[in-house]
């Protein structure tokens, strides 16, 4: 056992040598740009690796959740290696902007390339693509028009037949403060209260569980990022694909302020070492070219109207997408972790 | 069961500043900072903190203690069943089940949970749903017995034989020496794994937040993650922090000042009893349960959706990080532990102390001691004394975090390893003048030896499995396997997340069958 131990320690030994030999510490060559990133989609990286193709910038990731990138860029200052930081959710990337560690860009391309409202004001972050929060219903059970709003689901009509995920999650917090934007706090409450008297069970799970709990039945609807449905249709597990069969999605509000959406997007950080580079990225992003990639491999749609969407998008339609400035989401989101807090939908 | 060989621990011992003692201070020192950082930057930090902060607080800790009850009895109960059975009875595989009990250790709760769900919530396999309180709670019983049962185990074995044989002599039925003799003997060792279990519970994020679960550790993300508010995450982890405190003390408490030396010198092999057909069987099917439930049930759902989705290649790279990094992690924080466990046995009431110090950590979520240590870093930094996040600073950070994280997993084996040394011995050495150093390197570290290889190894694993605080602080494109599983889980690409899932497992098997073995060993005179 003794001998066992000696060779543990040789090990470790040596792992912390080759440990602290890694040679991506930087120094030398100087041509890349670094990324903190809270998008986790291999799609992304295609997209670097091709970004890295026509500049011959290195691009650098650190993966992670968007509250603890924002821990490290706090405690990490102005000595930060992080050029630029992509979120997956508007109120993710306002929230970075609030505790004063973007700086505010502007270049004619990106003006170009990002529609006003789904980018910041003060240029902090520039959203590059899309994402629509839809309903899937269970189609043997509910019609269409019954869940074509949001509103439907806090009917009565729907007692103990929704699901939904955790409150915690950023997608349910932008959808209730794009509804405290549109319609103020007391009518977001209400329908929050409505929704959660209507669980079928307390939230638990991913988006893709609540959409398998409605095909088998467990439930009758339920709320979801729209890429979740085409994820499951395209996916390698037999038992995945049947799922998409039995359910049905809808764009909310066609007839009303339309079907709220969200934005993946980017801004450079407050003390940027690379600041030239990372602007080039974030060009880079917007452009016809990497948006042209971006929406066939992770079924999102593109910023732009004129670009086309996948062909699996494509084929559901064109949407109204609900208007509001998407810093909203941000603004409001502590007050709907509070009401969602306050009508027990955890 | 034999106190009388303790000697009465004078007072002037414990004062007496030697190497050992200093080593050990700086050991404490380093383990327990970043969890000393998080409690000041709760009680006087700035920022918003959460107004309904108390609720939340309220709620979670009626669910880590429930969860707790539910999830950590049933480890408890699980592991100190299922080492009592190999340990002191025959029947039908139980060599075999020796070894492979162990394996459900190498499975992180939260890769358990994601297992279990696609197996048996909507469009799974199996349709009795694992979810909510019950669900979290199958999870950590069946996830987290191994704790207790190589706790237990190791104390069954290296249980005198004279106890057993002298309670048998009186004419004890096996149940009643299991209850009467085996169990009271083996108690510190199924109190050390219960509250490995029990902390484990405390501090797991996923598999609760996964089911939906309100517990301290999820309040501090809600509060965190949707409050935007990480002033509120810090004073719900301190008050995490000082219920570990407080759990710790009882803990040791309840073990009460027995030290259960050796009895007897001479080993002679364990007496175990011959169980019939029918309670063998019963024997056999609840390993096999165990076994199954913990390992075989949510490995081979992996290994199926693994298949349908193989990225091998993505996960080399992350695969020798993690070695790497569970290598070097393992080995600092064993080093550590080891001086801490050394000097509470040494040194009375200040041992004791820097030993529960430095185990508060294990208790609290990683990202929350990960905040600590950016705090830690931050600092540094705004003194001049780093730099940038490098990829030095950065390892250095994620290290220090795991010792912080995980000492008390390497000092409660260890602890539990050195309480065999019967107090005699360390006298006759003094008396025999060796000072503190030699006693440490001729006499401790010997007979610690197959507990610090056993520290070492249950070190590794956990490291292996850890998640948000490498997340946090790794360098530039260096993933772990863990990282590589939860960015893919938190995708909801539960496919692509499978392979790394299942190396994990792997990669943590080896060192698990390394430490049944060294536990098989431990005993002196044991055979087969």
């Amino acid at each position: 056992m003794f001998s066992l131990s000696r060779r543990a320690f040789a090990l470790g030994a040596s792992a912390t040598a080759l440990a602290a030999c890694n040679p991506s510490s930087g120094g030398s060559e100087e041509n890349f740009v670094n990324i903190y990133s809270a998008r986790h989609y291999d799609a992304d990286r295609l997209l670097y690796n091709a970004f890295e193709e026509t500049t011959g910038i290195a691009v650098r990731v650190l993966p992670a959740n968007a509250e603890q990138l924002l821990e490290r860029l706090r405690a990490e200052g102005d000595a930060t290696e992080a050029d630029l930081v992509v979120a997956a959710d508007a109120g993710n990337l306002w929230r970075i902007k609030d505790a004063g560690l973007l700086q505010n860009v502007t270049t004619p391309a990106l003006e170009a390339g990002v529609p006003t409202r789904l980018r910041d004001p003060d240029g902090a972050y520039w959203g590059f693509t899309k994402r629509a929060r839809v309903i899937v219903y269970r189609k043997d059970a509910v019609r269409p028009e019954e869940v074509a709003s949001y509103d439907n689901l806090a009917d009565a009509r729907f007692r103990n037949q929704i699901v939904m995920r955790s409150s915690t999650n950023v997608y349910q917090l932008s959808t209730l403060s794009s509804r405290i934007e549109r319609l103020g706090a007391e009518n977001a409450r209400a329908w929050a209260a409505g929704v959660r008297a209507n669980f079928v069970r307390d939230p638990q799970g991913s988006d893709t569980d609540q959409i398998k709990a409605v095909a088998a039945g467990e439930a009758q609807a339920t709320v979801c990022n729209h890429y979740y449905y085409f994820r499951l249709q395209q996916s390698d597990d037999p038992a995945d694909r049947e799922i998409v069969d039995k359910v049905g999605l809808v764009f909310p509000d066609q007839a009303g302020a339309g079907t709220h959406i969200n934005i993946s997007g980017a801004g450079v950080t407050l003390h940027a070492k690379r600041r030239e580079k990372a602007v080039q990225l974030l060009e880079y992003l917007v452009s016809d070219a990497a948006q042209a990639m971006l929406a066939p491999l992770n079924v999102e749609y593109p910023i732009r109207p004129e670009i086309a969407p996948a062909p699996g998008l494509a084929a559901l339609g064109t949407f109204k997408e609900e208007e509001i400035p998407l810093d909203a989401l941000g603004r409001h989101q502590a007050e709907a972790a509070r009401i969602f807090e306050e009508v027990g939908w955890r | 069961m034999s106190t009388s060989d303790t000697l009465p621990v004078s007072n002037t011992r414990a004062l007496r500043l030697d190497g050992v003692a200093l080593a050990a201070a700086l050991a404490t020192l380093v383990c327990a900072a970043p969890v000393v950082v998080v409690l000041l930057l709760a009680a006087f930090g700035s920022g918003q903190g959460v107004t309904f902060g108390a609720n939340l607080t309220r709620d979670g800790a009626i669910g880590t203690f429930t969860l707790m009850l539910a999830g950590g009895g049933g480890a408890i109960v699980f592991g100190a069943g299922a080492a009592w059975l190999v340990s002191l009875c025959k029947f039908p595989g139980r060599g075999v089940f020796e070894w492979l009990l162990v394996i459900p250790l190498a499975a992180p709760s939260y890769v358990l949970a994601y297992s279990y769900t696609s197996l048996t919530w909507a469009g799974g396999l199996i349709p009795y749903r694992i979810e909510g309180f019950w669900g979290a709670a199958f999870i950590y019983a069946v996830g987290l017995y191994p704790y207790v049962y190589l706790a237990a185990r190791a104390a069954f074995v290296s249980q005198s034989s004279c106890a057993i044989e002298a309670a048998r002599m009186l004419g004890a039925k096996p149940l009643s020496v299991f209850w009467r003799v085996a169990l009271p003997l083996a108690r510190p060792g199924i109190a050390a794994g219960g509250a490995l279990a029990c902390m484990e519970i405390a501090a797991d994020y996923g598999a609760a937040q996964h089911f939906g679960l309100t517990t301290l550790s999820t309040a501090i993300f809600r509060a965190w993650y949707a409050h935007g508010s990480s002033q509120a995450a810090l004073q719900i982890a301190a008050v995490l922090l000082v219920a570990a405190v407080a759990f710790l003390i009882i803990e040791r408490y309840a073990r009460g000042r027995a030290a259960f030396g050796g009895g007897s010198s001479r080993w002679r092999p364990l007496p175990r009893y011959e169980l019939g057909p029918i309670a063998g069987g019963a024997a056999a099917v609840f390993c096999i349960a165990l076994i199954i439930l913990g390992a075989v049930a949510p490995l081979a759902w992996l290994a199926r959706l693994a298949l349908l989705h193989a990225n091998v290649e993505d996960v080399i790279g992350p695969f020798v990080n993690s070695v790497l990094l569970s290598a070097g992690g393992a080995l600092l924080t064993l080093v550590l532990a080891a001086a801490i466990a050394v000097a509470a046995r040494r040194m009375g009431a200040m041992g004791k102390t820097s030993m529960v110090a430095a185990s508060i950590g294990y208790a609290a979520p990683g990202a929350v001691i990960a905040m600590g240590m950016l705090a830690l870093f931050a600092m540094a930094r705004e003194a001049g004394w780093v730099g940038g996040f490098g990829t030095g600073v950065a390892l250095i950070a994620l290290f220090w975090t795991y010792a912080a994280r995980f000492a008390s997993a390497g000092v409660q084996p260890i602890d539990a390893g050195l309480a065999r040394l019967s107090r005699g011995l360390d006298a006759s050495a003094r008396t025999l003048g060796a000072g503190p150093w030699r006693r440490f390197l001729r006499v401790d570290l010997p007979i610690a030896a197959p507990s610090l290889a056993a520290a070492a190894l249950i070190l590794f694993v956990e490291i292996l499995k850890e998640l948000p605080a490498t997340l946090i602080l790794r360098p530039f494109d260096f993933d772990t396997l863990a990282v590589k599983a939860s960015t893919y889980a938190s995708d909801e690409r539960l496919l692509e997340a499978a392979t790394p899932a299942l190396l994990i497992f792997v990669a943590g098997l080896l060192p698990i069958l390394l430490l049944t073995r060294g536990i098989a060993k431990t005993r002196a005179g044991a055979h087969e």
